[in-house]
């Protein structure tokens, strides 16, 4: 960059990439110490998403409050040139002098002209332009693993909301969400892939990792926690090696916490598959893991 | 069947089946066939008979004698005395830690003495797997009643007038909320029973459906003639599969018997059930967030009005209700508004399910009348607090709710009181606390829980929650500032305002009850870096006391950090640099030793190593056979 | 099985009703076989099993079978105790079935005891 103190010719002037409060802000501290500043936009207007809400946290400040002097002070200082419904498509030079090349698109009102009234947005004739989904090709998934897939969407996809009742039985045959097969449910329901993910990764129940055969469920309750369970979750992950919600490398264990069991009057406890553990000690842990690890010729992966 | 002389009941609820029931009625019915008993003595399997803390259990019918604690090696025995030769076990049964007689008869055990059965009418009486049993009972009469002699109308007056509030938190009216949906003209209308249950520590809901899942059913169907509804969900947790396989069970039942379906009893009138199950997410109890995880939406919660009962799943008109509230409304139809209104309070009426847990003697689920103090539940039927600890705290109302302190002891359990104390009654948790509790540690405890189970659709939520957590982590390590706790309440505050579900505006609640009745606890973290409840990890020590160390060498063997020194005839010392806090050793060291001490806020005395161990003398206390391990 | 109108559901709950009837009925009447390790030999298992027998014959649903410890008169066995509501206990001694045909159908039906199987009336202690 730059070679020992040698200054190269500088330009007086600065370009703000985002016109959202922060960009606002540096817009306006830029131009008040005298730099002419080039404020690009994207939207058609400046003040980003903080336009859109009533209070800012932490402080409860009304958000218009906060920036409706902003937006004033832009319109009006000499030194800022905003530049909305624009992107920036190429940078070029080094610091202290570079040279952008902006995209503006074309806005089909005179902004000098408008008025706001909202009368073009009622009468457009254009409502929804459907995305083309038909780009993507389709996943393939082995023979066995689709056979099962479908057997499951079969099962369910009749139902209002299938979509639980399909990722529960998925969950239930893998331990997670292999990926293809989520892409499959996603073409085969009709369904975007990232709606199938927002649902699969917001339960604590799923995970979009393989898991161990067994899942280790230290109950974190408050019972449980009151009687201690947060040492049997240290005592676990020290004897496995691997901290909550981790696998172990031979994929036989997983450890997790888990918000109470209903098991409360066995506090503290821990489910291992079905079998729960109550009123368990730290002594025993090692031996409960020895148990699990000799009834599966310990280091066995698990394959699904 | 046939007539027979003695019926186990013998408890297959979670808790049970934990501690081995199944193994026990295994070995049961080999020793009932041993003696050749099969035909004079059944076996029925219940549900959660809510003294879950003596399980294994069963009571025999029909004495009622009751036998805790069981293990297999106790059956052949208690068989051939009790069973053929008619000598009731004595050493089986529930003896209170402050007595020395057993007390042979379930009715004369405190922890069931106060309580008063309506929502649990059938636990413990009843296989839940049998619908004939529930028939037994009065079941489905309410039913016969509605559908034969009111109109839809009626049975919504008739709920208004009961008084009866939902369970499943907020306790708002039933029948005003059955109205409201019955007014909307939108078609076709449901009902949901919500058996979500994600508080921790709350576990009647489970319970209900375990032990008789039947009362639910024809709840839901009432509530669903009521408002005019043909179809409902049962939203159930993932982590309850035995409450997912007897409900599953029960509806199929009733659909055979045809009291689920088409034209239910003759009358016309058709409604029918299906299971949805959660996959652990706490906030899919709020009833929005159930309704979008249902429909297989991403299930943030979402602003309310208008109310499920206006709009709500497929955006028809929907009454959510919970489990508990569900299984009162067939005993108010058969018993009359008038009679359960006369129980409980002015404001809350009838009776409410709590899990006693925690630091308590008898732990279970009781069902208790509205506005029974605290001194009630705790002493008389909890039976007070283990090894002499002082009772210090109790929270209810899960991480909505709040602390309610010792000072606070005649407090009468309703809606408006807890609200007052700044809890709440939330699913009906009650978790006890002694002495070694940490009230910021628990405060701590709540806020991770809300802010690992915030959905993160408001800002305050999940970063108001994290925040309180990071200030709360600050002063349980130690760290902690001057002006942290008015910061803490400051920013309580602003998240209550400007969250947008019940989780949100209630997270705050934990912290907000610890500051107001254990400031002094706050300020100890802070000011003086000592816990008193010596919880908090860094800010004790483990100790060995030298005077009473006895180089048993247990604590050495067990410490899995290796911290400790000492060997035979030596005092053990512990390396406080190496020491990792785990408490094992306090934990092994034999408790006629006591040696291993916790220390806060106070500097660890220096031990030298190699002391020699000073023996007591034997005419002191008998302990012969010291450090021979 | 088919679907329940009103009257089969009615029909149906007192039929259950019976079978559940030791958790939760009212008793009238109560019969108490002594097992001790004698009243066994001497066939008390015959007796309870008769008295249970009798029991579901007559369909009644309030009166309990129970069996109890040696009484003390081993020579006598193998004996039972009826307790009706109402009346004195009964203590009856050296057993058979048929003796307890007799029993069921005149004490605890009809509401006589049987005097001449009977040691004593009154002498025993209540339950
Ligand atoms: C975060 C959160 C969790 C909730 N969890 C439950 C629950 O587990 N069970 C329940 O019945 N209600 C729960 N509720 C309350 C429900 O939103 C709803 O009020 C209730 O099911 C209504 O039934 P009720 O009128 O019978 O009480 C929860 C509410 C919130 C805000
Ligand atoms: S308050 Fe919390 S849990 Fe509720 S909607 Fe907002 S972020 Fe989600
Ligand atoms: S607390 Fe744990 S690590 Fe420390 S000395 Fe005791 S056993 Fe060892
Ligand atoms: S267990 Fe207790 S008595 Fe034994 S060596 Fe350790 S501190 Fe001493
Ligand atoms: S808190 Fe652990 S089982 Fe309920
Ligand atoms: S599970 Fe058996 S008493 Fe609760």
């Amino acid at each position: 960059m730059s070679n020992g103190g040698e200054r190269r010719e500088k330009v007086g002037a600065a370009l703000v990439v985002g016109g959202g409060i922060g960009g606002m802000q540096a817009a306006l501290d830029l131009a008040d110490a005298g730099i002419k500043v080039y404020l690009v936009e994207s939207k058609p207007a400046i003040g980003g998403v903080m336009s859109q809400l009533d209070k800012t946290f932490p402080t409860n400040d009304c958000a218009m409050c906060t920036m409706a002097p902003r937006l004033v002070a832009i319109g009006r200082h000499k030194d800022i040139e905003v530049l909305t419904l624009t992107e920036v498509e190429r940078i070029e030079g080094e610091p202290g002098n570079f040279t952008v090349t902006l995209r503006r698109r074309a806005r089909f009102v005179d902004e000098n002209v408008c008025t706001g009234c909202g009368s073009c947005v009622a009468n457009c004739p254009v409502r929804f332009i459907p995305q083309p989904l038909d780009s993507i090709p389709p996943v393939k998934l082995a023979p066995e693993v689709q056979a099962r897939v479908d057997q499951i969407i079969a099962e369910h996809r009749n139902r209002p909301g299938p979509l639980m009742p399909i990722l529960q039985s998925i969950n239930a045959v893998y331990n997670y969400f292999p990926e293809d097969v989520l892409r499959y449910v996603s073409q085969q329901l009709g369904i975007p892939l990232t709606h199938i993910l927002r649902v699969a990764t917001f339960y604590n129940a799923f995970s979009i990792v393989p898991r161990g055969k067994y899942i280790i469920n230290v109950c974190m309750g408050t019972t449980c926690y009151v009687r201690g369970s947060e040492r049997l979750m240290e005592r676990f992950s020290d004897t496995l090696k691997i901290k909550p919600e981790e696998t172990t490398p031979d994929m036989l264990f997983t450890l997790k916490a888990v918000r109470c069991i209903g098991c409360c009057g066995l506090a503290p406890a821990v489910m291992i598959g079905d079998t729960v553990y109550g009123k368990l000690t730290v002594k025993e842990i090692p031996g409960i893991i020895k148990k699990f690890q000799g009834a599966n010729g310990h280091g066995q992966a698990h394959t699904g | 069947m046939a007539a027979r002389r003695i019926e186990l009941m013998l408890c297959t609820g979670t808790g049970c089946v934990a501690g081995g029931a199944f193994r026990i009625k295994k070995v049961l019915e080999e020793e009932i066939a041993r003696h050749g008993l099969q035909s004079e003595i059944s076996i029925v399997p219940t549900g959660c008979n809510g003294f879950c803390g003596q399980g294994p259990l069963l009571v025999v019918m029909p004495e009622k004698i009751f036998y805790g604690w069981l293990k297999t090696e106790d059956i052949p025995f208690l068989v051939q005395e009790h069973f053929l030769k008619g000598r009731p076990v004595k050493k089986l049964m529930f003896t209170p830690p402050e007595r020395k007689e057993p007390i042979p008869l379930l009715s004369d055990i405190p922890f069931f003495k106060k309580q008063m059965l309506i929502v649990l009418r059938n636990k413990g009486i009843i296989d839940p797997e049998k619908i004939d049993d529930y028939i037994a009972r009065d079941g489905y009469a309410a039913l016969e009643k509605v559908l034969t002699s009111m109109t839809p109308e009626e049975v919504i007056e008739e709920i208004i007038k009961s008084g009866l509030r939902g369970r499943g938190g907020a306790g708002f009216p039933t029948g005003i909320k059955w109205k409201v949906c019955r007014n909307e003209p939108k078609t076709p209308k449901y009902v949901i029973c919500n058996c979500d249950e994600g508080d921790p520590g709350a576990y009647m809901d489970r319970s209900v459906l375990e032990s008789d899942p039947h009362s639910v059913i024809e709840g839901q169907t009432i509530a669903a003639y009521a408002i005019g509804a043909s179809h409902g969900y049962i939203y159930v947790r993932t982590e309850y599969p035995l409450a997912i396989k007897r409900m599953q069970k029960a509806i199929e039942q009733a659909r055979e018997y045809g009291l689920l379906g088409e034209n239910i009893l003759g009358t016309g009138f058709s409604f029918d059930l299906e299971i949805r199950e959660g996959s652990g997410a706490f906030v899919c109890g709020e009833e929005t967030s159930l309704i979008h995880s249902i429909e297989g939406k991403s299930p943030e919660p979402r602003q309310r009005p208008p109310f499920p009962a206006q709009v709500g799943i497929w955006g028809c008109p929907t009454v959510i209700n919970n489990v508990e509230t569900l299984a009162t409304v067939p005993v108010i139809i058969n018993r009359g508004a008038e009679w359960f209104s006369k129980i409980g309070t002015e404001t809350s009426k009838g009776t409410k399910i709590f899990s006693l847990v925690g630091k308590i003697n008898n732990t279970g689920l009781i069902e208790v009348p509205m506005g029974i103090t605290l001194r009630e539940i705790i002493y008389e039927i909890g039976g007070g607090i283990p090894g002499n600890r002082k009772f210090k705290a109790v929270q209810t109302g899960g991480p909505s709710g709040g602390c309610i302190p010792a000072s606070l002891i005649d407090l009468p359990i309703d809606y408006e009181s807890l609200t007052q104390a700044g809890s709440m009654m939330g699913s009906g948790g009650m978790i006890v606390m002694d002495e070694d509790t940490c009230m910021v540690d628990v405060a701590k405890f709540f806020i991770q829980f809300t802010n690992d189970e915030s959905c993160g659709k408001c800002t305050t939520c999940r970063d108001g929650s994290a925040a309180l957590l990071e200030v709360l982590t600050r002063i349980t390590d130690g760290e902690g500032q001057e002006g942290d706790i008015e910061f803490l309440e400051e920013l309580a505050w602003a998240i209550k305002d400007a969250s947008m579900c019940g989780l949100g505006t209630t997270l705050p609640n934990p912290v907000l009850t610890t500051i107001r009745y254990f400031r002094e606890e706050y300020e100890a973290h802070i000011r003086e870096k000592r816990c008193p409840a010596k919880v908090c990890k860094n800010l004790i020590a483990y100790w060995i006391d030298p005077q009473l160390c006895q180089a048993c060498l247990i604590c050495k063997r067990e410490c899995p950090a290796e911290a400790i020194y000492g060997e035979k005839h030596i005092v053990h010392v512990i390396d406080q640099s190496k020491c990792t806090k785990c408490g094992t050793c306090l934990e092994v060291c034999p408790p006629r030793f006591g040696a291993v001490k916790k220390l806060s806020g106070e500097p660890v005395p220096p031990v030298e190593r190699g002391m020699k161990v000073e023996r007591k003398k034997k005419t002191a206390t008998p302990l012969q056979e010291q450090s021979s391990a | 099985m088919a679907k329940l109108t009103l009257d089969e559901l009615r029909r149906r709950r007192e039929q259950a009703r019976k079978s559940i009837y030791l958790r939760d009925g009212e008793f009238r009447g109560k019969v108490i076989v002594h097992m001790g390790t004698c009243g066994i030999a001497a066939g008390a298992r015959a007796i309870v099993a008769t008295f249970l027998e009798e029991l579901e014959k007559s369909g009644r649903t309030d009166i309990l079978v129970t069996t109890s410890g040696c009484a003390g008169l081993c020579s006598k066995e193998p004996m039972a105790t009826v307790e009706m509501l109402d009346s004195p206990p009964v203590k009856y001694v050296l057993l058979t079935p048929e003796k307890v045909r007799r029993i069921f159908a005149e004490h605890i039906l009809g509401g006589v005891a049987v005097a001449e199987y009977a040691l004593g009336i009154g002498s025993e202690r209540a339950g």
